[in-house]
């Protein structure tokens, strides 16, 4: 840290620095310094294991030996492997059955929340609660609700006289339960941020709509949805992203291999399964990047949804209205 | 003189890096967990009786810092094997020992520290298990897990079956008598299951073949007949419905219906009391125990190796031969900590038959004991895990998907194929 990327030209030679130069000088360099922690950290476990991790996706290693270069044929087993297909499709069953009901009952709490109503406090704690819950215990918990034969879903169903259904075994049950779990835990965080932005909207909006006549579901979904828009955006993107690295509940409630028939194994459980469990850290690394180019895509896909009809149907509108 | 604030963060960061400059400085020096007289230990909870490791320095002369690593052990002892530093002198390896053959080279042939001379007081088929196709041996014997049949009396009683283990015993001679056994059982209650899991089935059946996926060259020998009818009977135990599709071992699922009495047996390591204590308090004194259907096998159990970065190996090989001394494995092993010894000598010591109250006042180790002498010595290959999952992933299909047998098994040989392709095996 001898210079710092202030520091004067090498070339004009410096003139016995003036005091205030000094000062700023030195300044700026304990500006740097303080801030450096967080970048050194970051360059030493951020930036260093992208970078080998994209290294690594061109070679073969175990984990202990030599690594042996292979060119790109750890990508070319990902495009003809099936299993990559397979869990790249039950990410987005299970991102689509959890994503959609969650922001939906979100927007609809946040909605209710925002009305007039006694213990308000109380009710956004307990909304809040399951999202600072340890997971580990959740996904214990929603483990033996769901469970086949002792479940409390299985004895509710059986005691309304439904046949039971095996969830932690079947395909698209495995998912339910899976996405139970992300909506539990998120749906009250999505629905404090959705809060935040409902008292951001101007009363004068709702006043006037009361006074034209409107009814809640006029209000709703004419003045609600349309202000809230933004937001929206950001919680369909937060929950793009955690939506496709979804690890934690389908590793603790089914297992590294995603339970029968890898069923409940989603992109980043695989890419964990390939490299921690069996040791295939080169294909482990290619999975990575593989889930990095999907989110990529998918993120520019909902931006352009949620943002491209905002506008859209705006100037629509306007146009409607002129 | 005070500390202005400028002074401080400029302190602090400089620290910072310093700190980490001495950090890599570190590694050229070589970095060890322990100083040059002592000797470092991995090990995981519940693999090495802490009591015996108080006492090992006094006994054996060697400075010993042993660590207890939890988490994810395998993942941080090949994190500090790539980093090359900070390795451990002694680790604990699992069942899956296989996996480090590839890597041989990372620990030390203990045959040429003298593991020869012992070798006789240990069982064969485990002593091999630990010995590297190139003959090197790398992982020293701790405890070995020999499976019997677990079963409920009160439930077999009420079924109209035999009881007393002998009998029982002889009626699952082999698996046809087992199952016929457990037609009786399910005919008698139909919502009491025989075992519960059919995946068990061909878990069990490997377990006790002389063969499993691979030869001693890492050719894939899977598609044999051994494998076809560990297959076959899983599919026969699900077809005549005897099994309880349980969704997987030791899950909360399991442990209800094993402590509400849906299952009436299971074929299961010796390890599995433990857990069934645990979790089916309830059922405490109404399991029995017998020698399994077909014969005994052997379901996990653990090694001791000596990495290639201990400075001081005969040291190690010192602690390695006495905490696994079959007197320690007996005392502190088998009677503490329930582990079951490696070492013949330990499983006929008349301190070893003790009466279990879990199982009736049962001298379990009567059963254990011949089980661990009769267990076939098999080659265990380092890619099992890869090969093992793809037949038991496709056996799953067949009962919770209706997938067709045949099918399941062709397309479990195709991702074999696919499976050993990506390895560069074929």
């Amino acid at each position: 840290m001898t210079t710092t990327p202030i520091a004067a030209p090498e070339k004009a030679t410096p003139p016995p620095a003036t005091p205030t130069k000094i000062s700023r000088r030195r300044e700026l360099l304990s500006l740097y310094l303080a801030i450096s922690p967080f970048y050194i950290l970051f360059a030493i476990f951020g930036v260093f294991p992208i970078v080998f991790s994209i290294y690594l996706s061109f070679q073969n290693w175990d984990g202990i030996g030599d690594m042996q270069f292979v060119g790109f044929a750890q990508y070319q087993f990902l495009l003809s492997d099936p299993q990559f297909w397979k869990v790249l499709l039950n990410t987005f069953q299970i991102w689509i059955i959890s994503t959609i009901p969650m922001l939906a009952i979100a927007l609809v709490v946040a909605f209710l929340l925002n009305q007039q109503i006694r213990a308000k406090g109380s009710y956004r704690i307990a909304y809040f609660i399951p999202n600072v819950t340890s997971i580990v215990a959740i996904t214990l918990i929603f483990g033996s609700i769901f469970s086949n034969q002792f479940g409390l879903v299985n004895a509710f169903l059986e005691w309304i006289g439904v046949e039971p259904v095996q969830w932690l075994t079947e395909p698209w049950p495995i998912k339910i339960a899976v996405a139970a779990i992300v909506i539990w835990r998120w749906m009250g965080y999505n629905a404090l941020i959705y809060l935040a932005g409902l008292q951001a909207i101007p009363n004068d909006l709702y006043d006037a709509a009361r006074v034209d006549g409107a009814s809640w579901v006029q209000v709703f979904f004419r003045i609600t949805v349309p202000m809230l828009r933004p937001i929206i955006l950001f919680t369909v993107i937060t929950s793009t992203i955690g939506g496709l690295q979804l690890f934690t509940e389908p590793q603790l409630l089914l297992g590294n291999a995603g339970g029968p028939g890898s069923e409940g194994q989603t992109i980043s459980l695989y890419l964990y399964q390939q490299a921690f469990t069996l040791n295939d850290f080169g294909y482990g690394a290619a999975l990575s990047w593989a889930m990095f180019i999907v989110i990529i895509l998918f993120s520019i896909i909902n931006w352009r949804l949620v943002q491209g009809t905002g506008t859209r149907g705006l100037r629509i509108r306007r146009g409607a209205r002129s | 003189m005070a500390l202005t604030r400028r002074q401080l963060l400029a302190g602090t960061a400089s620290g910072l890096l310093g700190s980490a400059l001495l950090g890599t400085a570190g590694c050229g020096r070589g970095a060890y967990l322990a100083p040059e007289d002592t000797i470092s230990m991995w090990y995981w909870n519940r693999s090495i009786s802490d009591t015996l490791l108080a006492k090992t320095p006094k006994d054996t002369g060697v400075k010993l810092a042993a660590q207890k690593i939890g988490g994810d052990f395998r993942a941080k002892l090949l994190t500090s094997l790539a980093g090359k530093a900070y390795v451990p002198d002694v680790t604990g390896l699992n069942e899956d020992i296989a996996t480090y053959f590839p890597d041989e080279d990372q620990f030390f042939d203990l045959n040429e520290l003298g593991a020869e001379e012992v070798k006789s007081q240990y069982l064969e088929w485990k002593w091999l298990r630990g010995q590297a196709p190139s003959g090197r041996f790398i992982g020293f014997p701790m405890d070995t897990g020999p499976t019997a049949l677990y079963y409920r009396e009160d439930l077999f009683e009420a079924a109209g079956l035999p009881t007393e283990p002998d009998e029982v015993a002889q009626r699952v001679a082999t698996w046809d008598g087992f199952f016929e056994l457990g037609t009786q059982l399910v005919e008698a209650n139909p919502d009491v299951k025989l075992l519960p899991r059919g995946n068990d089935v061909f878990d069990r059946v490997v377990g006790q073949s002389g063969e499993r996926y691979m030869d001693e060259q890492n050719r894939f020998i899977g598609d044999g007949e051994h494998l076809r009818r560990a297959w076959d009977l899983a599919i026969e135990s699900n077809e005549r419905k005897l099994t309880a599709r349980i969704d997987a071992n030791f899950s909360p699922e399991w442990n209800a219906a094993v402590s509400t009495g849906a299952v009436a047996s299971l074929v299961g390591a010796v390890w599995v009391a433990q857990i069934m204590a645990d979790g089916a308090k309830d059922t405490s004194g109404k399991w029995r125990l017998c020698r399994a259907p077909d014969g005994p096998g052997n379901w996990g159990g653990s090694f001791l190796g000596i990495t290639k970065y201990c400075r001081d190996p005969e040291a190690a090989w010192e602690v390695v031969k006495y905490v696994q001394s079959p007197e320690n494995q007996l005392v502190y092993g088998l009677n503490e900590y329930k582990l079951y010894p490696a070492a013949a000598s330990a499983l006929d010591d008349p301190r070893a038959q003790v009466e279990d109250p879990f199982f009736g006042g049962q001298v379990t180790n009567a059963v254990f004991a011949e089980s661990a002498k009769e267990v076939k010595p098999v080659y265990l290959s380092p890619y099992d895990n890869v090969i093992g999952p793809c037949f038991t992933d496709q056996l799953t299909l067949t009962w919770s998907a209706g997938k067709d047998p045949d099918r399941a098994w062709q397309d479990a040989l195709r991702e074999v194929d696919r499976q050993l392709s990506h390895l560069g095996l074929i």
